[in-house]
């Protein structure tokens, strides 16, 4: 793609124009997390749909084509971390946080990007390099020498919460047939679900993934695991699109056919299953039958557990679990518009009580906290959380997004515990006779 | 499919008061909404009524209601019960109003240099209900560079006795006013500081606690506190810390301070809406913001569930009654089509409203009011909606806020009383089926109810 096709798609395109709905209310401006806490950061009216006046206007006739402006009025549009709060609150449907997402790679476009955002964009590389040399990256990674250099010489900052590598990869625990999910051995789409495991799962925390196919299993799904790649959000929060693309076409190319053939596609990383529902088509512009499928196709694990609850087909025999679970509901569930199924599924737990934190962003945003340059403002965002966490005194705390987990347990030394992972140890707790205390069952995560 | 008792559309002030009245009513409550409403813009008062000629908001009320057309017709006599039971909601969350609807009408100053009548003010503002002396002085006082709030020009046109209205006696108006504009710790060189940014200043109390001491200081300077008087602020005193903030104010301070609301985002707006989903959750209603409503279903006149949109399979919520406050014109309640209609886009409900040609008129500030503004939804003594020939058209659907036909909000100023009140009624007229426990519920008309109920019974 040309930098004037992407100048002109940031401009013309559904997103771009939906400027033109724009009030000039302010009421994104109340809702951004990052204008609450920075001057860096004006406000998403402001890079958004306003200097989106600008951009509509260097770009129409007469000037035309010929006379693109290639850079946003306002390079402090580099600042928004995406979270998409303001186009949630907008009462006039602007894609507020979709413009600025495209202002930000239309700005970045032409240029060699920089190596720490490439860095952050390949969560895959990173992973694969990270699990093969797991006790050394590991303790690298946490070393603050070591981390002081990376912030030195990366510009990834050197408290930031970065995660630990497995030993293992998901994939390579659950085996080569698994994987490879030959056809004529798999079960119809009425008795398994195809698994979109993401990174997370994949190189930092395949116990989710487990917990998922136990959950799963337990409701009589098998999981297949088709081949699969980085889902591209990290690349197009990084303003890198056409690499993104990439990625999508290789998931797209590999999911399709089991979206087609009537599989659900379920995952664990909410961003992740956002990204296959509806960034594929708003951010990368893919509008083809094979997006259209594996976006029709994919959920969230909760909402689809939620979903066969409603069909009155879960198992709720869930044990007791009896504990204070403060939950943070990430930014990116927004997204879907399903509600909060996670605590819908937390009311079916006896004993287990479930506190909707309420508060709009844990502040890292995917990784835009990670970086030098916006770690305090990442960590000033979610502050309130913290404190929240930090007075309900629990012994965890639940979130259903990887990078939002690592960010809170980072800042309140809490643990925080993907729902599934909640799910699947009330499961246990049912199995197991009744000696249920909260403290034991704290231990019984599955897969550790 | 989640199931709720009542979903309500719209989280507006009519919205948020139905939702929080059924939520005592014990029903179950999901508030959604496309965006944040009007409170977000609006000056954080109650305006109840206040048409020319009525010195009260009581006597207001009473001159409306008496049109058969208009809300008040139906709300007027439930209107105190509502707005008490409203105010003690706000109350508990540490909002608190000052002024009733038997308290004369005042000429409150602007933040444009005009006035406005009101009689129930949020505490921060409520100085400004007191009836001036002829020795008091008003000392209008800002932070230098703000684009919002420029002292000087309020000053100047409040000079003006014709601002202050003919109507109102000439002396209930300060007998001198001031402008001091002061520099405020860390606002020099800020650019696109909002009323929003100042609030989120005078949360932090230490910023705080030495910006008031300057403008204390200012005042004593100008010699403008001698004689005694008030200070009119922007509406800026704190969001989170509200409360202390003002607190503080009034004792640092050498006049009686209030806060003039400023341009969107407003923040005594955001402080409103902000207890009102307190109060919400509070009582365990559910809110969703950004999940735009594409439709209702609704069999053999009753509406059976709401469904929105998401980011793939639509979202679909079964429920027992809907109440409607999504506004007006202004707040896409309603849709003016080019064919010279006026749609409601959620039921397609009988729109009242004037012919196309009559949609504008020769004044643009005509005393009587906009014709479109009346236009709207009408409806029986329960708000539920009527077609043309006065007949129910959805049992369980309750209208309410500036949806409801026959107002003229702006120029009768009644529209945050038509909200409270009718988010009040939609509450006894929705909550009486919703509030028993699910099992005992009356057996439903349709069959599809009757999966809809049992699959509630077995959730949560």
């Amino acid at each position: 793609m040309t930098i004037q096709e992407i100048v002109h798609e940031a401009t013309f395109g559904e997103v771009g124009l939906s400027a033109d709905e724009c009030l000039k209310c302010n009421v994104c401006t109340t809702a951004c997390p990052v204008a609450r806490v920075t001057d860096l950061f004006p406000g998403p009216k402001y890079v958004g749909p306003q200097a989106q006046r600008f951009r509509l206007a260097t770009t129409l006739p007469p000037q035309g084509a010929s006379t693109p402006h290639l850079t946003s009025p306002d390079a402090t549009v580099d600042y928004c971390s995406g979270c998409g709060w303001c186009t949630t609150v907008c009462p006039a449907d602007v894609k507020i946080a979709e413009m600025n997402n495209r202002a930000r790679a239309s700005m970045k476009a032409g240029h060699r990007p920089r190596f720490r955002d490439w860095l952050l964009g390949q969560t895959d590389l990173v992973g694969r390099l990270g699990v093969l040399t797991a006790p050394l990256a590991n303790w690298s990674l946490h070393n603050r020498l070591f981390r002081w250099l990376i912030e030195l010489v990366v510009g990834i900052h050197r408290l930031a919460p970065l995660p630990m590598f497995a030993r293992r990869t998901l994939r390579s625990r659950l085996g080569a047939d698994r994987r490879r999910g030959a056809a004529d051995v798999e079960p119809p789409p009425e008795r398994a679900v195809v698994l979109f495991h993401g990174c997370a799962a994949n190189y930092y925390e395949p116990h989710v993934a487990l917990a998922a196919i136990e959950v799963l299993r337990r409701n009589g799904y098998e999981t297949i695991v088709p081949e699969q790649v980085c889902c591209g959000l990290p690349r197009i929060s990084n303003g890198l699109y056409e690499s993104a693309r990439g990625r999508a076409r290789t998931n797209l190319g590999s999911l399709a056919d089991y979206a087609r053939r009537g599989y659900r596609i379920v995952g664990t990383s909410t961003s992740c299953t956002h990204t296959l529902k509806a960034e594929y088509r708003e951010m990368l512009d893919l509008d083809d039958d094979d997006t259209r499928a594996v976006s029709g196709a994919t959920w969230d694990i909760c909402e689809f557990l939620l979903d066969l609850h409603d069909q009155g087909r879960l198992d709720t025999g869930f044990g007791r679990i009896d504990a204070t679970l403060p939950y943070h509901a990430p930014c990116q569930l927004r997204g879907h518009g399903i509600g909060l199924p996670a605590l819908d599924l937390f009311a079916l737990v006896p004993g287990l009580d479930a506190i909707d934190l309420d508060h709009d962003c844990c502040g890292v945003a995917g990784t835009y906290g990670l970086k030098k340059e916006k770690y305090d403002i990442a960590m000033a965002v979610g502050e309130p959380l913290f404190r929240k966490i930090r007075e309900a005194d629990a012994p965890r705390a639940a979130c259903d997004s990887e990078t939002c987990r690592w960010q809170i347990e980072l800042a309140t030394s809490t643990p925080v515990k993907h729902p599934i992972e909640i799910l699947a140890e009330a499961y246990a707790a049912a199995d197991r006779p009744a000696v249920a205390s909260s403290g034991a069952l704290a231990e019984a995560t599955p897969g550790r | 499919m989640p199931q709720a008792d009542v979903v309500v559309v719209g989280a507006g002030l009519a919205g948020m008061t139905a939702a929080i009245a059924l939520a005592d009513a014990g029903a179950r409550v999901e508030v959604v909404a496309r965006g944040h409403a009007a409170t977000h813009w609006t000056a954080g008062g109650i305006d109840v009524a206040a048409p020319r000629g009525s010195e009260t908001s009581a006597k207001g009320v009473k001159r409306l209601a008496r049109q058969d057309r208009h809300p008040y017709a139906i709300l007027g006599e439930g209107l105190p019960a509502a707005l008490t039971g409203l105010r003690s909601v706000l109350a508990t969350e540490g909002l608190d109003f000052h002024g009733d609807l038997a308290d004369p009408l005042c000429a409150i100053p602007t933040a444009i240099g005009g006035t406005r009548r009101a009689a129930i003010l949020p505490t921060a503002q409520a100085n400004a209900l007191v009836q001036w002396q002829s020795s008091e002085r008003l000392v209008v006082c800002g932070p230098a560079g703000f684009k919002d709030f420029w002292p000087d020009a309020i000053a100047a046109s409040l000079r003006r006795p014709a601002v202050w209205g003919s109507e109102a006696d000439p002396d209930a108006s300060p007998s001198r006013i001031d402008a001091i504009v002061v520099e405020l710790p860390g606002l020099a060189g800020r650019h696109n500081l909002s009323g929003l940014d100042l609030a989120r200043f005078f949360d932090d109390p230490r910023w705080r606690a030495d910006a008031l001491e300057r403008i204390a200081r200012a005042v004593d300077r100008s010699g403008a506190q001698r004689g005694g008087g008030r200070i009119a602020l922007p509406a800026a005193l704190g969001l989170a810390d509200h409360a202390a903030a003002f607190d503080e104010a009034s004792r640092i301070l050498p006049l009686a301070p209030f806060e003039m609301p400023l341009v969107s985002p407003s923040v005594p707006g955001l402080r409103l809406y902000a207890a009102l989903r307190a109060a919400l959750r509070r009582r365990g209603g559910r809110i969703a913001i950004g999940e735009p409503v594409e439709g209702i279903a609704f069999e053999k006149r009753r509406v059976t569930s709401v469904t929105m949109a998401a980011a793939v399979r639509d979202r679909v919520i079964r429920t027992e009654g809907v109440v409607l406050a999504t506004g007006g014109i202004a707040g896409g309640g309603l849709i003016g089509r080019s064919d010279g209609r006026l749609v409601e886009p959620l039921l397609d409900l009988p729109v009242e409203a004037p012919p196309a040609e009559n949609w504008l008129a020769a004044d643009p500030f005509d005393p009587a009011g906009h014709p479109l503004e009346a236009a709207g939804i009408r409806t029986d003594s329960s708000l539920r909606p009527l077609d043309a020939k006065g007949k129910v058209v959805l049992e369980n659907v309750a209208i309410v806020g500036s949806l409801l036909a026959g107002q003229h909000y702006l120029v009768e100023r009644c529209g945050d009383g038509v909200a409270i009140a009718s988010g009040h009624l939609a509450a006894t007229t929705l909550a009486p089926k919703a509030s028993v426990s699910v099992e005992s519920r009356r057996a439903p008309a349709a069959a599809k109810d009757t999966v809809g109920r049992q699959r509630a019974g077995t959730r949560r």
